[in-house]
């Protein structure tokens, strides 16, 4: 595991442990503890572990399966997000246009299908056309060399924006997310008498049942994605070009690292992911919502997963793994709040404040890792 | 930067060539914006020769050296690899058609881990999934470095915790490891100890003795020159004004040639204010 999570292999080596040679730093020959806390994201997961426990102990019914269930929405797609927005900060970019792609995709997939065009072939096109918005911002940021934050903040108001023209600002239902009821007789037995009583069931297609709909769906969206992507940014030269860019860009193009061609490449899966939670999203709710502030929301939160999970905004470091556990504490903090029966008009103030001590002790529990004291 | 208006140097070295020449470079120049950073360089390098490249800062080394690397286009001028004209589209082209650099700042990623480093845009990749092939880059690494006698105990530390003389020494083992025939080293020795400086100095002589890799070396300290390469060039404002076996020079004369270099421009300088007083 150590290797896979471990990320650029600085933090890599620290925890495969091997070789005689004498170790590097004080703490990395202190056992299983001190080894979670030499990756890169170890400190989130004892914060994340922490909160968890804490809701635990506050809330009887934070630690059930159903709860695991309703938590799910919550950071699955946070957590896909985050994982190709990872792939754009290591680089020291940043994307915002990702919230116009997650609110611009499913309205095209709506609009493609509502053509005429099958449910599958309807999603590819839409994500296509989401990769294409990728590299544009790409180009720009690559090629023209607009810094990334204004090329894709003018995208994300771009995006939001046609998404609000060609949907005239209309919630409709997202295709192929129909729900079919239907009444089975279910066999009770009652003082020792069999009777039957009729419940409704609800249906959704296969479609739905991958893109989102299914309990699990998001959450092995999620799980396959992170592994891919963690794999391919730890054991592929794309994922070390990325590292070498973001952590010294002239010298990457000195060495002969194509810079433009893997920024561009980033911002296309950025992209990507972000059309694809889009599309998984409006299936879960079984509506298109053209709403841009829900959309910000989710964009801000998809950063903040990411820089929770330890990926430096300033580029060089990130991990994917990372972003999961990032997004997983943001999940874990909303439902906890939830379940403790915060009053609604709190929960944004609480959430907020949370995130503030957290990361206070993140930075902590980072400086007790490294042994001295410069954070 | 030399100004663009500069007196001209009484001594330019016109082009000349030997008949192995691995490379020539013909009337070279090369402007950014306001600054001209090579004016007309003439160059050749013979086959297995050390050639040690002399100037003052400014005087347009490393301009040089970036344009034979690919990494930058000159304005005008041309170059001939192996007899062919020789256009480098890049970095990476330079290199597959054999010209690999150890640039000035040494182009390493500090995030990444010494092997990394070592194989930088040529790692090996397992086939038919094209995951890195780490296990294999370790230990070719490790081979190259005790090759060339460095001692860098980890090789999967990143290289950020590494001292000065073993990054720069990573940075000359990348370079010497590479298939290229040939070689430019901008400033190996600039970051380094006496012992490492002179491991790599052996180093060269080696590679020298073999015969197989042609070298350009900018160098500063003029004994190095002397005592590693067979011809020096010196480039001053942005032209080549000496080119000589290092047997047919000493010490004596290339300091005496830079002073006069220093004096010339001091007394530009001077009339220079004058002309606006």
């Amino acid at each position: 595991m150590s290797s896979v999570t471990g990320g650029p292999p600085a933090s890599e080596s620290q925890a495969s442990g091997e070789g005689p040679e004498p170790r590097a730093r004080s703490f990395d020959t202190h056992g299983p503890l001190a080894r979670v806390l030499s990756l890169r994201e170890g400190s989130i997961i004892v914060v994340a572990i922490v909160t968890a426990v804490y809701f635990s102990l506050e809330t009887s019914n934070f630690l059930t399966g159903a709860n695991f269930k309703t938590l799910l929405p919550y950071f699955a797609p946070l957590t896909i997000l985050a994982a190709g927005e990872v792939f754009v900060m290591i680089l020291g970019e940043i994307d915002l246009s990702i919230g116009a792609m997650y609110l611009f995709s499913p309205i095209l997939f709506y609009k493609l299908s509502t053509a005429g065009i099958s449910l599958v072939p309807s999603v590819v096109i839409a994500l296509l056309c989401c990769m294409a918005v990728g590299a544009v911002n790409g180009f720009f940021t690559a090629v023209v060399g607009i810094s990334s934050f204004v090329a894709t903040l003018g995208m994300l108001f771009t995006f939001e924006g046609l998404s609000l023209i060609i949907s005239h600002g209309a919630p409709v239902n997202t295709p192929g997310a129909e729900v079919h009821q239907t009444t089975v007789k279910v066999e009770h037995v009652v003082n020792g008498h069999h009777i039957f009583l009729t419940e409704t069931v609800n249906h959704v297609g296969t479609f739905a049942k991958i893109f989102g709909a299914g309990t699990y769906s998001e959450f092995i969206w999620a799980i396959v994605i992170v592994f891919l992507l963690q794999t391919a940014l730890t054991f592929t030269r794309w994922g070390l070009h990325t590292v070498a860019i973001g952590s010294n860009k002239l010298g990457a193009a000195e060495a002969g690292v194509s810079v433009r061609l893997i920024t561009i490449r980033n911002f296309v899966l950025c992209s990507l992911t972000a059309g694809l939670v889009g599309i998984l999203e409006a299936v879960r709710a079984g509506s298109v919502q053209p709403d841009p502030s829900g959309a910000n929301e989710i964009l801000f939160f998809a950063i903040a997963s990411a820089v929770i999970g330890g990926t430096l905004l300033a580029g060089g470091s990130g991990t994917v793994i990372g972003a999961l556990i990032g997004a997983l504490f943001l999940g874990i903090l909303q439902d906890g709040l939830i379940l403790q029966g915060v009053n609604a008009n709190y929960k944004l103030f609480y959430l907020g404040l949370a995130i503030i001590v957290a990361m206070t002790v993140n930075v902590y529990v980072q400086r007790a890792r490294r042994g001295h004291g410069s954070g | 930067m030399a100004v663009a208006d500069a007196q001209p140097i009484e001594t330019v070295v016109p082009p000349t060539s030997a008949p192995d020449d691995v490379l020539r470079v013909e009337h070279i120049s090369k402007r950014f914006g306001p600054v001209t950073a090579l004016r007309d360089v003439n160059l050749h390098l013979r086959k297995g020769e050390v050639l040690g490249l002399l100037g003052d800062n400014g005087s347009g080394k490393s301009t040089l050296i970036k344009t034979i690397s690919g990494f930058q286009k000159q304005d005008s001028g041309e170059m001939f690899l192996h007899g062919e004209p020789y256009r480098p589209r890049g970095v990476d082209d330079a290199r597959s058609q054999g010209i690999d650099t150890v640039f000035q700042d040494l182009a390493l990623i500090d995030e990444l881990s010494v092997y990394h480093n070592m194989f930088l845009c040529r790692e090996h990749v397992h086939h038919p999934i094209p995951l890195l092939a780490n296990r294999r880059m370790k230990r070719e690494t490790r081979t190259a470095l005790d090759e060339i006698g460095i001692n860098i105990p980890r090789i999967d530390v990143a290289v950020a915790r590494l001292s000065g003389g073993q990054r720069q020494a990573i940075a000359v083992a990348r370079t010497v490891n590479s298939d290229a025939d040939i070689l430019l080293l901008d400033e190996p020795l600039a970051a380094m100890g006496a012992k490492e400086g002179s491991m790599i100095l052996d180093l060269v002589a080696r590679l020298k003795a073999e015969g197989r890799v042609s070298i350009i070396m900018i160098l500063h300290n003029y004994v190095h020159v002397l005592q590693a390469c067979d011809r020096v060039s010196m480039i001053q404002d942005g032209v080549i004004t000496l080119d000589k076996p290092t047997n047919e020079t000493s010490v004596e004369e290339l300091t005496e040639i830079v002073v006069n270099e220093y004096r010339r421009a001091r007394e530009q300088e001077r009339s220079e204010r004058q002309a606006q007083g």
